[in-house]
């Protein structure tokens, strides 16, 4: 169980980076949108993982995305801040209760609510230092801030979206 | 000492988030020459491969437009060689090989990586020193301008996009004569400023804007874009130009890397003017 299940993280890694960088990177409306699907993988994690041992996955996560795109640790430092806002957003929005063990953040074990607005939160974070960071500067601060929330937007559809398409079928009692 | 390992051991995950993210600053603010090509020539190995293997497929996507574009090429090409131009009766002796000595070269290149949803974009292109690239060479695609090139390692050279912060190419209006800097703003990947038009040109929407040919980069009239708006303030000297870039830099997928034969010669003379003042 323990061996199929990092497997399947595995798998998902280089899933994920290779559809962001070949797929969602293409995908440009007007210059303004670019969809971050690959946080997904970061959001999928267990619970169990340790938050040390997420940080620094998020970090390779990142600075793979990195050295497809060319953006020199961008990506890297923008995961590595969303990683560190983990443990805080099961604190806000699952007010403090722990998770049975075998539990899986997505929409099949936690419902649509908890993931969404645990999607999007997190997806906000990332997008806010990402964009801060790649233009550097805040004299069109007009155009920054609606890319972060258009992005924000398009990319918890998305990633709510796939995980509904890879959702188990089976039993929730 | 063992109360201060307490106290990080405790504060291990904001510790090594910290680390993580200088780690991440070092990359960002590094990121000019040195640590680009360095991690250009690292990416090589691995991605630089991935990203050809995939522009081999996605380009067969493109083909149709693309021989459109190279046969429209060709036959301008075609119109300017001296054999067509003895059609014309006098334009031979302008064009005669004798009398007119070459000034550029080019070099065709594929681009593999290509950025424009960013502030400051880069692309990456499948030629490098062995072909004989250099920095600061243009790049030009049959549609227009496309950038100066940055970086270059073996097989690959980075190029930094007209979409660029620092983009600032020495521009001229085809009707008047008027010459400016062209700038990206950011923002709409279509659209670019023009500077220094002064006050007093007659300026038209829709007026085309090429290369002046003042740098030793561009070769002359190469199609930038064309006017799309302007504006001038009240008490300003210049014109504030809006022009729609004339190559959709979402679609380029073939260039070429312009090589100025005498650049060597024209810096030498320029660095000449600069010594006497």
């Amino acid at each position: 169980m323990k061996s199929k299940l990092v497997f399947i993280i595995v798998l998902r890694f280089i899933l994920l980076i290779l559809a962001q960088v070949f797929i969602f990177n293409k995908i440009n409306l007007g210059g303004y949108l670019n969809p971050m699907v690959y946080l997904m993988f970061i959001l999928l994690l267990p619970f169990e993982i340790p938050k040390n041992l997420v940080l620094v996955i998020s970090f390779v996560l990142g600075l793979s995305i990195d050295l497809f795109t060319g953006s020199i640790g961008l990506h890297a430092g923008a995961a590595t801040f969303m990683a560190f806002m983990r443990p805080l957003s099961f604190r806000l929005i699952s007010s403090g209760r722990d998770f049975e063990s075998g539990i899986l953040p997505g929409i099949g074990d936690l419902g649509y609510v908890w993931f969404i607005s645990y999607t999007l939160f997190l997806t906000f974070f990332h997008q806010l230092f990402y964009f801060t960071f790649e233009s550097f500067s805040f004299s069109d601060i007009g155009i920054m801030i609606f890319r972060i929330i258009i992005n924000t937007l398009l990319t918890t559809i998305l990633i709510v979206l796939i995980d509904l398409l890879f959702k188990p079928q089976v039993k929730r009692k | 000492m063992r109360n201060l390992f307490n106290f990080l051991y405790k504060n291990s995950f904001f510790f090594l988030f910290l680390i993580l993210e200088i780690i991440a600053f070092l990359l960002i603010f590094a990121n000019n020459s040195y640590q680009r090509s360095a991690f250009i020539s690292a990416s090589n190995g691995v991605t630089s491969s991935f990203l050809s293997a995939v522009t081999d497929a996605t380009d067969y996507f493109s083909l149709k437009v693309e021989n459109e574009i190279l046969a429209k090429e060709n036959a301008s090409l075609r119109s300017e060689l001296i054999e067509s131009n003895l059609w014309h009766g006098d334009s031979v002796i302008m064009h005669s090989d004798s009398l007119k000595n070459q000034f550029y070269t080019f070099t065709e290149a594929r681009i593999i990586n290509n950025n424009f949803q960013n502030r400051n974009n880069y692309l990456v292109l499948n030629k490098g020193s062995v072909d004989g690239i250099e920095a600061e060479m243009g790049v030009i695609s049959p549609g227009g301008v496309v950038g100066i090139v940055n970086q270059v390692s073996k097989h690959f050279s980075s190029v930094i996009s007209i979409l660029h912060n620092k983009s600032a190419i020495d521009a001229k209006i085809v009707s008047n004569g008027y010459t400016g800097t062209t700038h990206w703003q950011g923002g709409d990947y279509t659209m670019g400023l023009l500077n220094n038009i002064p006050s007093h040109a007659v300026l038209k929407l829709g007026d085309t804007v090429v290369t002046s040919g003042n740098s030793t980069i561009f070769p002359p009239e190469i199609s930038i874009g064309v006017i799309k708006d302007f504006s001038l303030k009240p008490g300003e000297n210049f014109y504030s130009v809006d022009i729609r870039y004339s190559v959709d830099y979402n679609k380029i997928s073939h260039v070429y890397i312009v090589h100025n034969l005498y650049k060597e010669e024209l810096l030498k003379i320029r660095e000449g003017e600069e010594d006497e003042k």
